[in-house]
């Protein structure tokens, strides 16, 4: 009896010794990402030129995978992929290690439109990985594409009850503060304020707050016109070609997925061999290949197929992004930010 | 009125498993985003098993879920029949607890156990994951087994005993026999809690250690994708041979 309890005993601890042997093997590396970011033989070719192997585990919302460093002190894992502003939040809060550019010989594709924004102005924390933005997409079969060029458009009384806008506040509080001639990144209350009476007057024409559930409220045709991601905006026309994706004249919100390496992280080299072998132009271009997001090298876009090169959602032009902005981190404004959100969703 | 007794208990059915269908359809159907019908295909489930990522996160999944079942049911009916046949000090309290346990929110207890694990320097992976499931899944089982105890005919282990069985005797062929309805309940109650929990698992797995249900909770970003019908589909037949199989298995017990 006592002989069986040590052998099941044996057994249940298994895992905990395998796993600190695992640790100090140096062949190893913990990513973790969005779902459906990295496509999968992107990361078998990793593994078979380098002998690296890959634990790829997912998070759902830049909230869920800050809660979690935060609790392992950036230890455990040794890449993430935080969004635009939560670099700044990540970098602040002293989660982040520097990353060595002189270790990537990639470094130079990136195009340098996407550096040195606010969230990180030397880059010495973040590397950017994909890029896109928040815009108008419209169903050509109701709606006259080339009538569509402003966000005010959306106060046409033709689109009562069809329009979709994203529910998160910094994009649609962002897309009002274009609309009124403001910044994204706006501080004052006096613009807010502005941004929030034109949602107020949008109000009663949206169908849904929703951005995950985009594709299915167009392919539904629930909703004709509203905002969308770049990426599921493309990946949508492939189905649906009779949607349109459309940059309004005031510009539209931008975001920036960056790739990044946690303080604590275990494996920093391996990390640094990782995110040059993102920014190589040949794995670069089969991932923007995948997902149809912008991105920011610029030697992977020139290998792009025609079709991609010219679709406007997937490569805007200088014009389309004239007054587009990236979503920095707006520090106790975004209480303003929140109030006035909380004021259009109770409608007082 | 015996035809609107059994419309209701029809709609009642429907309801329940109308959605379940809907998704098998759509697993089968020829689009990635619409909800039309655009013909018929398997290219979904091709497209499943071939995703090594989701595969991977699917057998730890149900090894997890098969693991922690099997030691929360056994840990379970022990502290069950402990509660129940016992008098020692603290029983209450032990008692309570169980049902404490039961009604505590799952973010407390993921919480409370990372916290555990970090304060210890236990790695977070398969270990902590299954150490955490068994928690969570124990005082269900225990639950589940006490209530069928409440039930329990006490002169049964009595007349055993005074026909010179031992208390280690009474307990196989009388005791567990009886309630292993309550033992199997408990042991699926286990494998679907494990099976489907995001809240505790996000917080007490690892880097190198991904579960099915964190995995299509990240999914939802982009859209629930085809292949995540598909897959919902064979979970939800596998369910089925699970049930048939219990059920075949108790019948085959009752006829000697």
């Amino acid at each position: 009896m006592k002989k069986l309890f040590a052998v099941i005993l044996t057994v249940m601890l298994c895992p905990f010794f395998a796993q600190n042997a695992l640790a100090q093997d140096e062949k190893i590396l913990n990513v973790y990402n969005w779902s459906e970011y990295i496509p999968q033989d992107v990361l078998t070719q990793f593994t078979e030129e380098t002998g690296i192997e890959i634990n790829y585990t997912t998070f759902e919302s830049n909230e869920a995978m800050y809660a979690k460093l935060k609790l392992l002190d950036g230890k455990g894992y040794d890449v993430v992929v935080p969004s635009t502003y939560f670099v700044t939040l990540m970098r602040e809060q002293g989660l982040l290690a520097r990353i060595d550019t002189g270790k990537l010989d990639n470094f130079k594709h990136i195009d340098p439109f996407v550096l040195h924004q606010p969230f990180d102005p030397k880059n010495e924390y973040s590397v950017p990985y994909m890029w896109g933005s928040t815009s108008l997409l419209v169903n050509t079969d109701h709606v006259d594409p080339a009538s569509v060029t402003s966000w005010h458009d959306l106060l046409r009384p033709e689109f009562k009850g069809k329009i979709i806008l994203s529910d998160d506040l910094r994009d649609t509080m962002g897309m009002a503060l274009l609309a009124t001639g403001h910044s994204v990144n706006s501080r004052s209350d006096a613009e807010l304020k502005e941004a929030y009476e034109f949602l107020k007057q949008l109000y009663p024409s949206v169908r849904v707050f929703d951005v995950t559930a985009t594709k299915q409220a167009f392919a539904s045709e629930e909703v004709i016109i509203g905002m969308s991601w770049n990426g599921d905006a493309t990946v949508l026309t492939q189905e649906m070609p009779n949607l349109q994706y459309i940059y309004p004249r005031e510009g539209a919100p931008l975001w920036l997925d960056s790739l990044c390496i946690p303080k604590n992280a275990e494996h920093k080299d391996n990390a640094h061999t990782f995110i040059n072998f993102l920014l190589r132009p040949d794995i670069a271009k089969r991932i923007v290949e995948e997902y149809l997001y912008s991105t920011p090298n610029k030697a992977a876009w020139e290998l792009l197929p025609e079709d991609l090169k010219n679709s406007r959602a997937v490569s805007p032009t200088a014009q389309d992004l004239e007054k587009s902005e990236f979503c920095d981190s707006v520090g106790p404004a975004l209480q303003i930010y929140e109030k006035y959100w909380q004021m259009l969703k109770t409608r007082s | 009125m015996k035809i609107l007794r059994r419309t209701y208990m029809w709609a009642v059915y429907a309801f329940l498993y109308i959605p379940i269908l809907v998704v098998i359809a759509y697993s089968v159907n020829n689009a990635k985003y619409t909800t039309d019908w655009k013909g018929f295909t398997w290219k979904w489930y091709q497209q499943l098993f071939s995703n090594q990522q989701l595969m991977d996160a699917a057998a730890n999944s149900l090894m997890v879920a098969t693991v922690a079942a099997t030691c929360a049911t056994v840990l379970g009916t022990l502290a069950a029949l402990c509660i129940h046949r016992y008098r020692f000090t603290g029983r209450k309290v032990l008692h309570g607890l169980t049902y404490v346990l039961t009604v505590s929110p799952d973010i407390v207890m993921g919480i409370s156990l990372l916290i555990f694990f970090i304060f210890f320097h236990i790695e977070l992976g398969f270990g902590t994951l299954l150490a955490a499931h068994i928690t969570l899944c124990l005082p269900f089982v225990t639950v589940t087994v006490l209530g069928r105890f409440s039930e329990f005919d006490e002169d049964v282990v009595a007349a055993a005993k005074d026909l010179g069985a031992s208390e280690g005797q009474a307990f196989r062929h009388v005791i567990l026999p009886l309630i292993m309805p309550a033992v199997m309940a408990g042991w699926l109650l286990s494998f679907t809690l494990s099976m489907d929990d995001v809240l505790i698992s996000f917080f007490v797995t690892g880097p190198n250690f991904d579960i099915l249900p964190l995995r299509i909770y990240s999914m939802v970003r982009l859209g629930v994708k085809p292949d995540i019908n598909a897959l919902s589909a064979v979970l939800f037949c596998l369910t089925i041979v699970l049930v048939l199989l219990a059920h075949t298995l108790s019948k085959a017990r009752r006829r000697p």
